[in-house]
């Protein structure tokens, strides 16, 4: 069973601020309770079988430049810096 | 004019010269005008669309060599990118983000002359399945206006069913282009996995999403399939289908062709109106010389908890890029420090984005990984390992493409769990790649039912010619707006 200290952490982590806290955790633990049904599927011998692309298929590597500056498109961007906010020590 | 016409209708008529692209084009912004305040299918009009259809008569009058569109008004669900224009994935967080670049299936419709009506509404990037989750209000149901549409791409099978436009691009997950294709009555297509391009198309979760189109018949969306299919440097998942023509012989028809009922899609919790048009469905195509009988994919009953926990994972990685400094809306970094600020930045996300990336901090994270997201891959792999087995017997599969009708809005948003099997008919098709197409069957109290047909992979061909089929078996009464 998921617990309300284990969502609260997943938020933090997940960079995510809630105000109806009850109201997530109760949904968010119904909803990873519904997946406690995966145990019963007797899939733990199964491999799992992933796509494979040959380096060969992938397009050729280079710079190939943009026509517009996409700098520009940024909220904070001021003409030679974007603002961000201060990182913590 | 009219504008319920299907979309190689409308090329007939205006190569005819019966019909002119500007008046067509005018005559749907009217309509959108006075529909889409009941309906709320567009998020934003393209105010330039008569000047572009008018530019397109000038070439046409003028003899210069028109794309095979001729001008065709089109949707596109507001998560695939147009140059220019605003793509907000329905989302407060992109509330005013413009789009740098033209997704690959817009590239390509542009090049055929397609004119692109305006974008329309989905649930917030695209989690949801009755679009009531969009940050801008949910659309709603032409049928019943009291019933959702379906999602995620509700605004594109709205817009085509209520003759807003001629067709639609929406993305399809786990059934989103299917869901509100069988909830509205239109024709909802999730091709082969790679068989469209997702560049452009804004990232959800990449290892099952495609584009699709919505359109009035299955003829219309081999049309656009022709158009928007192919290879795609900008996308390295993309396959050579080596140009296949998905409309030539598509009305061969289906004699001797094998169907398995999947088991597991007409059992608990269906409808008995949806079960009785499935089982109708099924009479239909063994009159036609199919023959059709029951097979069994053990995993779909695992296959929504699997489909879940894998869209949630790949869902809270790709939407970490939201710190509302690369992307995202206006609001000043005075004050705040760098984790603060990016927290506070994201209450911008809705109620039900922010649960999915919740779950998708969870189920992949150290000591429940095991547990959750590599058991889902598991199933995910085993369930293909069994479709793959049900097509070395079967041409094709059938079964509902929703287990119940339309509901109204409102009813389930409440209960995450009863939203989420909802999902249990079509989400097979994303965990293993197939072709699934919904095709718009009967009129049961008012509201629509839809058939889901899946074949194998770049089988595409055979199941539009199935779907063509069984179509031509069924004569619908129109939409009541």
């Amino acid at each position: 069973m998921v617990t309300q200290e284990e969502i609260t952490r997943v938020s933090k982590l997940m960079k995510i601020e809630i105000d109806d806290h009850r109201e997530y955790v109760d949904k968010v633990k119904k909803m990873i309770g519904y997946f406690d049904v995966l145990d019963s599927a007797g899939v733990e011998s199964e491999e799992i079988s992933m796509p494979e692309i040959q380096i060969s298929s992938l397009r050729e590597d280079k710079h190939i430049p943009f026509s517009d500056k996409l700098i520009e498109k940024i909220n904070h961007y001021k003409g030679t810096y974007i603002h961000a906010p201060k990182m913590s020590s | 004019m009219n504008l319920k016409i299907s979309a190689l209708e409308y090329v007939q008529e205006v190569k005819n010269g019966n019909i002119s692209s500007e008046d067509f084009m005018a005559k749907t912004l009217e309509r959108i005008s006075d529909v889409d305040d009941k309906l709320h299918a567009f998020l934003s009009v393209n105010e330039d669309a008569v000047d572009q259809a008018h530019e397109i008569d000038k070439k046409i009058k003028s003899g210069v060599k028109v794309g095979s569109c001729f001008g065709m008004p089109i949707s596109i669900k507001d998560n695939i990118c147009i140059k220019n224009s605003k793509t907000t994935c329905a989302s407060k967080m992109l509330e005013n983000f413009i789009a740098p670049y033209d997704a690959t299936a817009i590239t390509k419709l542009k090049e055929q002359d397609a004119i692109f009506v305006g974008k329309v509404n989905l649930d917030e990037f695209a989690m949801g399945l009755t679009t009531e989750f969009s940050a801008f209000g949910p659309s709603k149901n032409p049928w019943n206006i009291e019933y959702v549409p379906g999602g995620s791409s509700g605004g594109s099978a709205v817009s085509v069913s209520a003759f807003e436009c001629i067709a639609s691009l929406g993305s399809d997950t786990g059934g989103s282009v299917r869901n509100p294709g069988s909830f509205c009555s239109t024709v909802g297509y999730k091709p082969t996995y790679g068989l469209i391009s997702r560049y452009g198309l804004i990232s959800y979760a990449n290892s099952i999403e495609q584009i699709g189109p919505l359109t009035r018949t299955v003829k219309d969306t081999a049309f656009i399939l022709n158009i928007i299919s192919g290879l795609d440097e900008n996308d390295n998942t993309t396959i050579d289908n080596k140009n296949t023509n998905y409309l030539s012989d598509i009305d061969v028809g289906i004699e001797g062709k094998k169907i398995g009922i999947i088991k597991e899609m007409i059992g608990d919790g269906i409808d008995p109106s949806v079960l009785s048009a499935t089982k109708d469905a099924i009479s239909k195509l063994e009159s036609l010389g199919a023959t059709c009988e029951e097979v069994s994919l053990n995993m779909v009953k695992y296959s929504v908890a699997a489909y879940y926990t894998i869209t949630a994972t790949e869902a809270g990685s790709n939407l970490a890029r939201y710190d509302n400094i690369r992307y995202g809306y206006d609001f000043p970094v005075e004050g705040y420090e760098f984790n603060s600020y990016i927290s506070k930045a994201r209450r911008n996300f809705g109620p039900e984005v922010k649960r999915r990336m919740m779950i998708g901090g969870f189920v992949p994270s150290a000591g429940h990984a095991g547990k959750y997201f590599l058991k889902a891959m598991k199933v995910k792999s085993k369930l293909t390992k069994e479709i793959n087995e049900a097509f070395k017997k079967f041409d094709l599969l059938i079964s509902p493409t929703v287990p119940i009708l339309p509901f109204k809005i409102g009813e389930k948003i409440d209960d995450p769990v009863s939203l989420f099997l909802v999902d249990i008919n079509t989400v097979t098709a994303n965990l293993t790649g197939k072709p699934a197409i919904s095709i718009p069957f009967a009129i049961t109290n008012g509201l629509p039912v839809g058939i889901q047909l899946m074949a194998d992979s770049m089988n595409d061909k055979l199941l539009l010619q199935a779907a063509y089929a069984l179509e031509n078996t069924v004569t619908l009464p129109e939409v009541p707006i």
